[in-house]
C-alpha cells in the first residue's frame, strides 16, 4: 500500500511510537490515581509527553499544555471556553466542520467569513484586518487548509488579534510537526492539534495549548482535590477528567522525538518536495486539474486534484484498488470548498508524511494515468 | 527519619516542583499527600530531606513554583505544618 493520506492520520510512524505503546498497555497504569510504581511511571511518562510538547511549542509551562482526544476535542474546548450565545466569531473561508460544526451548535452566534480564493495570502489578510472589527468576540484560523495545503498568514493575523485584543485560536492540525509554531510567538489563547498526524503518534492523540480562561467539556476524576464537587481550577486537572490514554501519550512522546531529532523543517521541505513533484507530475496529465501554488510558495505538503470525467469519490476507489491510499470528496470541510469552488464535485486529495518517497508520487501519477475514464 | 513534604496542588505541578530540586541535585520523591494533610482531598506532594529544604525552597522561589503548604514529620509518625 502507498500510502498518501497523511493528513487525515499518519500510517507509517516511527518504530519507537508503537514500541512505547505497546510497553506502556503492559507497565504502566493509571497516573496520579495511585502511588504504585505502574501509576508512578505512567505519570512520569505523561509528564514527560507534557514537557517535550511545551518545549517544541514555546508554552510557558507544561501545565498549559492538556491532552486531549484529537484536535476536534480541543478546539472544541477552546470555542466554546470563548464563544457564548450571541457572539460574533471571524474564521477563515478554509476552516474544517471541527471548527464550524462546534460554532453552529452555539445559540445566535454570527460567524463572518475572511476569504480570499486559494493561495492568495495577501487578500485573506486584508479581508481579516477588515473584518476584524468591534464586535468580534473571537478569531478562528486554520493554519494549513485540509483540502488544499493552502497556508494561511496566521502570524499576521495573530498580530491583528494582539493588536485589538481579541481572542485568537489557531487550528494547527495539518501544520503541527512541520512547521513552526510558537505559543509565545502567536500570542493565542488556543492552539489545537491532533498527536496522530504529523506529530506521528497513536490515533486518539491530541494536543491543546491554553492561554485562557478554560471551561471543561468533561466532569470527573482528577486525583486532584478530590472532596470537592467542582473541578479544579488549574490546569491540566480542570481539562482531563478521568484516566488519560497513557498508551497514546507513551506513543506521542516518541512522535514529538522523532520530530525534535529530525526537525520540522526539514519534514516540511521534504512534503514540500514531494507536493512540488506530484504537482508536475499530475499536471501533465491530460484532464487532470491540480491545484497548487505557483512553486509551492503557500502549500504545505497537502494538494488536491480533479479528473475531468470521473467522480472524485470514483477516483479515489480506483487509486485504492490499485493500492494508493488518497482522500475524496468534501474532506470535512465545504466551507474551504466552497471558497475554492469546488464545493459541488468535491476533489481527490493527496497528503504526504515523513516516510514518503519520490517513487510514491511516481505511482501515483502512473495509476492516475492509467484510469478509466468517460469519454 | 525526619523529612519535610511540599505539599503541591496537582500532580503536574509537583512533578515540575521535583525536576526543579533534582536538576539542583536535590533527591525528591512524589508521593501521594497523606490524608491527613491532603486538605481538600487526593494531592501530591514532593519529599525532601530535612537538610535540603531551605535550599529547595529558594530554588522553588526562583522558578516560581509556590507549595501550597509544606509539613515536616513528627517522631510520633504525624505532620506538622511549617509556617513558610
Amino acid at each position: 500500500m502507498i500510502y498518501l493520506d497523511a493528513a487525515a492520520t499518519t500510517l507509517q510512524k516511527p518504530s519507537a511510537v508503537a514500541r512505547a505503546s505497546g510497553y506502556a498497555m503492559g507497565h504502566m497504569a493509571s497516573p496520579g490515581r495511585g502511588g504504585h510504581p505502574p501509576a508512578m511511571l505512567a505519570a512520569d511518562t505523561v509528564f514527560a509527553c507534557r514537557e517535550r510538547a511545551a518545549e517544541l511549542f514555546h508554552v510557558r509551562e507544561p501545565d498549559d499544555v492538556v491532552f486531549t482526544m484529537n484536535a476536534t476535542h480541543g478546539l472544541n474546548i477552546a470555542i466554546k471556553s470563548i464563544v457564548k450565545p450571541g457572539d460574533t466569531v471571524l474564521i477563515s473561508g478554509y476552516e474544517h466542520n471541527a471548527v464550524t460544526r462546534p460554532l453552529a451548535a452555539i445559540p445566535n452566534v454570527r460567524v463572518k467569513v475572511a476569504t480570499s480564493r486559494l493561495f492568495d495570502p495577501q487578500e485573506i489578510l486584508r479581508q481579516f484586518r477588515e473584518q476584524l472589527t468591534s464586535e468580534v468576540d473571537c478569531v478562528i484560523c486554520n493554519h494549513v487548509s485540509n483540502v488544499f495545503g493552502y497556508v494561511l498568514p496566521v502570524v499576521e493575523i495573530a498580530d491583528l488579534c494582539a493588536g485589538r485584543g481579541v481572542p485568537f485560536v489557531l487550528d494547527a492540525s495539518q501544520s503541527a510537526g512541520s512547521m513552526p509554531i510558537y505559543m509565545d510567538q502567536l500570542r493565542a489563547s488556543f492552539i489545537a492539534m491532533p498527536g496522530h498526524k504529523g506529530l506521528y503518534g497513536p490515533l486518539g492523540t491530541g494536543i491543546l495549548l491554553c492561554d485562557h480562561e478554560v471551561i471543561p467539556l468533561l466532569e470527573g476524576g482528577t486525583g486532584s482535590l478530590s472532596a470537592r464537587q467542582e473541578m479544579p481550577d488549574f490546569l491540566p486537572d480542570r481539562l482531563e477528567a478521568g484516566t488519560q490514554n497513557v498508551t497514546g501519550i507513551a506513543g506521542l512522546l516518541e512522535g514529538l522525538r522523532f520530530i525534535q531529532r529530525k526537525g520540522p523543517e526539514v519534514i516540511l521541505n521534504h512534503e514540500r518536495f514531494l507536493a512540488a513533484r506530484c504537482a508536475d507530475a499530475l499536471s501533465a496529465l491530460p484532464g487532470v486539474r491540480v491545484f497548487a501554488a505557483p512553486r509551492l510558495f503557500c502549500q504545505a505538503g497537502v494538494l488536491s486534484f480533479q479528473v475531468d470525467g470521473m467522480d472524485c469519490e470514483d477516483v479515489g476507489q480506483a487509486l485504492g484498488e490499485q493500492g494508493i491510499a488518497v482522500r475524496s470528496g468534501l474532506h470535512c470541510a465545504p466551507l474551504a470548498h466552497r471558497s475554492a469552488g469546488t464545493l459541488d464535485v468535491g476533489t481527490v486529495r493527496v497528503s504526504f508524511s515523513a516516510f514518503n518517497s519520490s517513487g510514491d508520487v511516481d505511482a501515483l501519477a502512473g495509476a492516475v494515468a492509467r484510469l478509466p475514464r468517460r469519454q | 527519619m525526619v523529612y519535610y513534604l511540599i505539599i503541591c496542588r496537582s500532580l503536574t505541578y509537583a512533578q515540575r516542583t521535583a525536576a526543579v530540586l533534582e536538576r539542583a541535585g536535590i533527591t525528591a520523591r512524589i508521593l501521594r499527600s497523606p490524608k491527613s494533610i491532603a486538605g481538600e482531598g487526593c494531592s501530591h506532594a514532593v519529599k525532601v530531606s530535612e537538610r535540603r529544604l531551605a535550599e529547595a525552597l529558594v530554588l522553588l522561589n526562583r522558578a516560581e513554583l509556590k507549595p501550597k503548604r509544606v509539613y515536616i514529620t513528627e517522631e510520633d509518625g504525624s505532620y506538622r505544618e511549617v509556617g513558610l
